[in-house]
């Protein structure tokens, strides 16, 4: 059987991104066309070349496209979950592998700090739509089931609380660095502990921040991609792995399963290793989502997660870098979008105070009952 | 006395079996007439073989606590005189999955793998939740 040519590799060309806080001004259209005009300027590019349009949160594709006048070739959208973040992007390179588009805008417009978009209580949906069914037992909330978790590693590893501060402490000292970050007041474990519960285990400096903002991120080939005036960052590696069934309760095995699968098929198509990682874009809807990553993408072994983040392994001087921009915790919940941007960001040397210095190769992950993984990196696959 | 202001569940058709169930101080689940293996909630597929074919039966109400967080913010009105309140995440012996709550006192050393019967909470005349407390028989 004659070898099968390799994929042709996608770079991201564009980025865009509003403000974050609250824009009470801004509904989710204008957020997605505010970021995208951004992306489109960063790339050079004008909206007329936009030829595939991948939204995310934007309520309506054919409204947020009309309002834009895009008439593209190859049109999606998808649901306000976070774990579309990365599903859009990884879509998107497909998309252009497949030759249906040459120049791609994934779109993220989030106006739920305005709209008053509340995840627990009776508008809650989280999870496969059984959220109801919990409400009489006063169950509720991603927090809650994040909670759970928690809870059940505590007990099966002896993780304790004094060390999960460390991760919205090391994002909160990046948002210090981050003129972008809503919250950048740095705290120490003391005030951490001071800080009352919302669901115990987890404090209210383990949740991200509900706020209004926009992200957008352009796409083309790498052939295309030279062309234009940022330097491409490539799309090295990517992988995908759902795990649905019984999902509706916290899974068992923390993910650890398919998150060591998909790093296992993300590892696979690289000579990169995690050792050359520069920084980890680790999605932070709640601070043990980080711990999980890092055990089950195999940067430590399950259950080591707390000790493994001590000594500053996770801040911009240590050994692996995480959420430079202060990530979900403490820049902005922009659901996984503006963590992809800052990988982009990072390996362009665009970060200013938080840059991590000649950051070439960056692996943004995902854990949720979709895990995503994405390797960005500076340098083009030899082929 | 002040009325029930707690969130009720919404008692869809097809799920009727299971809330008469607890009602008659019963466990019901609907079980695959093919493969077996008990389902919650109905549904019309069985999710392992994937036949429409099943049926009601009574299980046991043992259980084995999964893990358990503690609710420091009331999500509806109805709970604020409760927080900060427990949820448990159980599995039935029958082999499903719940959440629910824990009736009677947190024993101080209750930890995961703990061994829980079912209490059946009348909260209203038309419907019974389904808790759990301490099974000091089999702890």
């Amino acid at each position: 059987m004659a070898a099968r040519a390799p994929l042709p590799q996608a770079a991201v060309v564009g980025v865009g991104t509003t403000r974050y806080g609250v824009l009470s001004d801004y509904d989710a259209y204008d957020l997605g066309q505010w970021a995208l005009k951004n992306a489109l300027d960063d790339a050079g590019l004008s909206p007329g070349d936009i030829d595939g349009l991948i939204l995310s949160r934007v309520p309506d594709y054919q409204r947020f496209a009309e309002l834009g006048r895009l008439d593209p070739h190859y049109t999606l959208t998808t649901p306000g979950h976070g774990r579309f973040a990365g599903i859009c992007i990884q879509t998107a390179v497909a998309v252009l592998q497949a030759g249906l588009a040459r120049t791609v805008a994934v779109v993220y417009g989030n106006n739920g700090r305005s709209a008053g978009d509340r995840y627990g209580g009776d508008t809650d949906s989280y999870g496969s739509g059984g959220a109801g069914m919990w409400f009489p037992y006063g169950m509720t909330s991603p927090g809650a089931f994040h909670a759970l978790m928690f809870q059940r590693h505590q007990a099966r590893y002896g993780t304790r609380v004094e060390q999960l501060a460390e991760i919205p402490m090391a994002f909160r000292y990046h948002a210090s660095l981050n003129p972008a970050a809503v919250m950048r007041e740095p705290f120490g474990l003391e005030q951490y502990l001071a800080t009352r519960h919302i669901c115990e285990p987890l404090r209210l400096l383990d949740y991200c921040l509900i706020n209004d903002g926009g992200v957008a991120l352009i796409l083309t080939l790498a052939e295309r991609a030279v062309d234009l005036p940022q330097p491409p960052v490539y799309i090295d590696a990517m992988a995908q792995r759902a795990q649905f069934t019984d999902s509706t309760f916290p899974p068992e095995d923390f993910w650890h399963g398919a998150m060591a699968s998909a790093a296992q098929a993300t590892f696979a198509q690289t000579d990169l290793r995690r050792e050359d990682m520069d920084a980890l874009m680790v999605y932070d809807n709640f601070s043990p989502t980080v711990l999980f990553s890092l055990e089950g993408f195999g940067y430590c072994q399950p259950g080591e997660g707390g000790a493994f983040i001590q000594g500053g392994r996770l801040r911009l001087d240590g050994d692996l870098p995480t959420n430079t921009s202060g990530g979900h915790l403490s820049e902005s919940y922009m659901q996984g979008w503006a963590l992809n941007v800052e990988a982009v960001r990072q390996i362009r040397g665009q970060c200013d105070q938080r840059q991590v210095p000649g950051a070439q190769h960056v692996h943004y992950m995902a854990a949720a009952p979709v895990i995503t993984s994405l390797i960005y990196s500076g340098q083009r696959r030899t082929q | 006395m002040t009325p029930y202001n707690k969130p009720l569940p919404q008692i869809d058709p097809r799920q009727a079996r299971f809330w008469q169930g607890l009602r008659e101080r019963q466990i019901w689940l609907p079980t695959c007439a093919n493969c077996a293996k008990v389902r919650f909630v109905a549904t019309r597929f069985c999710g392992h073989c994937w036949s429409d074919e099943s049926h009601w039966q009574r299980v046991p109400g043992g259980a084995t606590l999964q893990a358990y967080a503690t609710f420091h913010k009331a999500y509806w009105a109805g709970f604020a005189a409760d927080v900060p309140y427990r949820v448990i995440q159980v599995r039935l012996d029958a082999g499903v999955s719940l959440f629910s709550n824990l009736v009677g006192p947190w024993p101080p050393a209750l930890a995961q793998g703990a061994r829980l019967k079912p209490f059946f909470d009348d909260v209203t005349p038309e419907v019974t939740l389904l808790k759990f407390c301490v099974d000091e028989a089999n702890p």
